[in-house]
């Protein structure tokens, strides 16, 4: 996998080009706009991380560039700018997912690996399925080992979102923008009560964890 | 204050006007003048040949000693208005008084200057007729009154243009003082307000004219900006007062950790600490940006119509759990369909500050209940109640204020921004908050304004 950083900033870009190859991936770096649309035009990566603030070419202006001349590669946007509306004009311009700094790197990592794991055609499913976990999105049912397990609306779209990234971590963050639409940090545990919630129905009765907590990260569903 | 009266635009209007007016007024004056004239002299000109064609029936009936006979007894009537003359083919002047020896047949207006008999000096206007055998017959009328009444008359004309001109003009240097004052007034405190007095206004007179509407306008304008500036003062004094402590802190435990002989786990646990103070500051200047963002109004133009009752069902359904966990009973009756305009993601973010507000800062066992009933009357009122210690009256007012906390929970967690947000939704959806006495604890009553037509 390969992914292309275009962040003018020295201390942010080394710490992630740092991690991301740590993380096994293949890392270049733009210093400015115009160098990252030379070389993200190329359509050589996968991945495109793109700081909003950049001099010269702005990072909205080099996705929407890209965008214009056919390059589908996600884009994640970095930014300092904690602006309400700037989550909107990023995805309005052609990203994909959007950063605020400063990040964890984990809350990076993770976003990443949810870009890079898209299909590049998004194939309707009807069953989302992990070991012996059935989620039927049409029914809105949800069984394990051929045995009923009855949600609440929240749970089954919690239960849905882990599942459609299962292998992968999410993070608090990630789960509470896609699966509860709050785009601030809530007071209280509503992420972890939920997520206990459904671990009691949903792994407790059953041989095999599912539902793990990555510790400093967020969660991951898979067989153990 | 240089004040140039011609340079104002109502100088120029008003110049422009006193033209086009002056210039009508002499069309309309000169028209008068003409037809008046034009009438009299027209008069005139009748009378003459009436009085022709009278004595040219003398002549052919009696010749011309008739003539004659008739012009000595028309001479001698006392105060006529007519002179006459016959001249015979050789030019000689034989009857009438009209001494003037070239007469013809064309009009003529002629000096008086008599001779035979007690005439008086007379200007007359009259003209000929040939007779045959080369005598001239000629009649003119006074024409003194004429004279006198054209002469009048352009005088009349004139002193009135002028006048008008005059009075037009000064109306305009007048109405451009007028103006020019009151709009250099506008600038005087226009420029006090940008020497950084933002406390000045522009007078207002009360007159509702348009220099009255616009000062309200522009007072309006200073209203919004100087609101703005406060509130940027405050952020900023905000951020000072309230984050320097944890930032102090913060660097007391970081310089605690220097030069200290610390185990690898002691050091991982310190700097795990030490990220989350980070993470508590940040989280602060997030809210703190956050709420001046929305104040300053920009996310109006973001919103959509909301379905009320489902994002409310959605909140009940996410915090029940939540509430049990924290051993407070969460229930909720809301109506369906409900709906308003707003923005969605605010609105969330509103409801859940109260919703979260009335668990953390209530003892163990409280019952806090959401209610959105159907709209009457009164229009859409959502209310989050609990059960609590409730909330002095006197501090009612105080818990929307930023980084305020009721002595009783200043050793809770949180920034205490909550509710300052909620303060600063609700201002931009146009809502009222009311905060009432629950008997016990507090209900916060959340009213929407008029729909208009939902």
């Amino acid at each position: 996998m390969k992914i292309l950083i275009i962040e003018d900033d020295e201390k942010t870009a080394g710490y992630v080009v740092n991690g991301l190859r740590e993380a096994g991936y293949g890392v270049d770096r733009a210093v400015d706009g115009k160098e990252g649309l030379y070389l993200a035009a190329g359509g050589a990566y996968d991945l495109l991380v793109v700081d909003r603030m950049l001099p010269g070419m702005d990072g909205l202006a080099v996705v929407r560039a890209l965008r214009r001349s056919g390059v589908h590669t996600p884009v994640l946007f970095l930014t300092a700018l904690s602006g309400i509306d700037e989550r909107v004009s990023g995805l309005d311009a052609g990203g994909d997912d959007y950063l605020a700094k400063p990040f964890s790197f984990a809350e990076l990592e993770a976003r990443v690996r949810a870009l890079l794991r898209r299909p590049a055609a998004a194939v309707q499913q009807t069953m989302l399925r992990v070991a012996d976990l059935e989620l039927d999105l049409v029914k809105r049912t949800v069984t394990r080992g051929g045995k009923a397990i009855s949600l609440q609306p929240r749970e089954f779209r919690l239960l849905e979102y882990l599942m459609r990234h299962a292998g992968e971590v999410v993070t608090r963050t990630m789960l509470l923008e896609q699966v509860w639409d709050f785009h601030f940090d809530p007071q209280t545990n509503v992420v972890e009560t939920h997520i206990s919630r459904l671990r009691a129905k949903v792994d407790k009765p059953f041989q095999c964890t599912l539902i793990h907590t990555v510790r400093g990260a967020g969660y991951c569903l898979r067989e153990a | 204050m240089r004040f140039n009266a011609f340079r104002t635009t109502s100088f120029r209007l008003a110049a422009l006007y006193a033209i086009f007016f002056g210039l009508s007024t002499a069309a309309l004056l000169l028209l008068v003048y003409w037809y008046t004239l034009g009438q009299m002299e027209q008069d005139v000109e009748n009378a003459v040949s009436a009085r022709l064609s009278n004595l040219q029936s003398v002549y052919a009936s009696g010749g011309v000693s008739a003539l004659e006979q008739a012009l000595k007894r028309e001479s001698a009537q006392p105060g006529i208005r007519y002179r006459y003359a016959l001249i015979d083919p050789r030019g000689i002047r034989v009857a009438g008084t009209v001494p003037y020896a070239g007469l013809g047949v064309e009009w003529q207006e002629l000096e008086g200057e008599e001779g035979d008999g007690d005439n008086f000096e007379l200007t007359v206007g009259g003209h000929g007729v040939r007779l045959p055998g080369g005598w001239l017959l000629w009649v003119g009328r006074d024409v003194e009154t004429l004279h006198e009444l054209r002469e009048r008359l352009a005088g009349a004309v004139s002193a009135a243009l002028a006048v008008t001109i005059a009075i037009a003009l000064a109306g305009g240097v007048f109405l451009g003082w007028q103006v020019s004052r009151r709009v250099e007034s506008m600038n005087r405190t226009a420029r006090s307000i940008m020497a950084g007095d933002l406390t000045r206004r522009l007078t207002v007179r009360g007159t509702g004219d348009e220099f009255d509407r616009l000062a309200e306008q522009f007072n309006a304008m200073l209203d919004r900006i100087q609101a703005l500036m406060e509130n940027l003062r405050q952020v900023s004094s905000n951020i000072a007062h309230d984050l320097r402590t944890p930032l102090a802190h913060l660097r007391h435990r970081l310089e605690e950790l220097r030069g200290r002989a610390l185990t690898a786990a002691q050091y991982q646990d310190a700097v795990e600490q030490a990220i989350g103070e980070t993470d508590t500051i940040l989280a602060t200047f997030e809210s703190l940006l956050r709420i001046a963002q929305i104040e300053s109004g920009r996310r109006r133009t973001a919103f959509t119509r909301v379905d009320l009752s489902a994002l409310l069902e959605e909140l009940a359904e996410t915090y029940t759990p939540v509430a049990e966990d924290m051993d407070h009973i969460l229930t909720a009756e809301v109506a369906a369909g409900v709906h308003v305009q707003g923005d969605r993601r605010l609105l969330i973010q509103m409801f859940v500050n109260l919703i979260e507000n009335a668990l953390r800062h209530t003892p163990a066992g409280t019952r806090v209940a959401l209610r959105l009933p159907l709209p009457v009357a009164a229009g859409v009122v959502v209310t989050v109640a609990d059960n609590g210690s409730g909330i002095p009256a006197e501090e009612r007012d105080k818990i929307f204020r930023r980084f305020y906390r009721l002595d009783a929970s200043r050793t809770t967690p949180g920034s205490g921004l909550g509710l300052s947000l909620v303060a600063v939704i609700a201002e931009l959806h146009g809502l009222v908050i009311e905060i009432q006495d629950n008997q016990p604890g507090m209900r916060v009553n959340m009213r929407f304004p008029a729909q208009g037509g939902e």
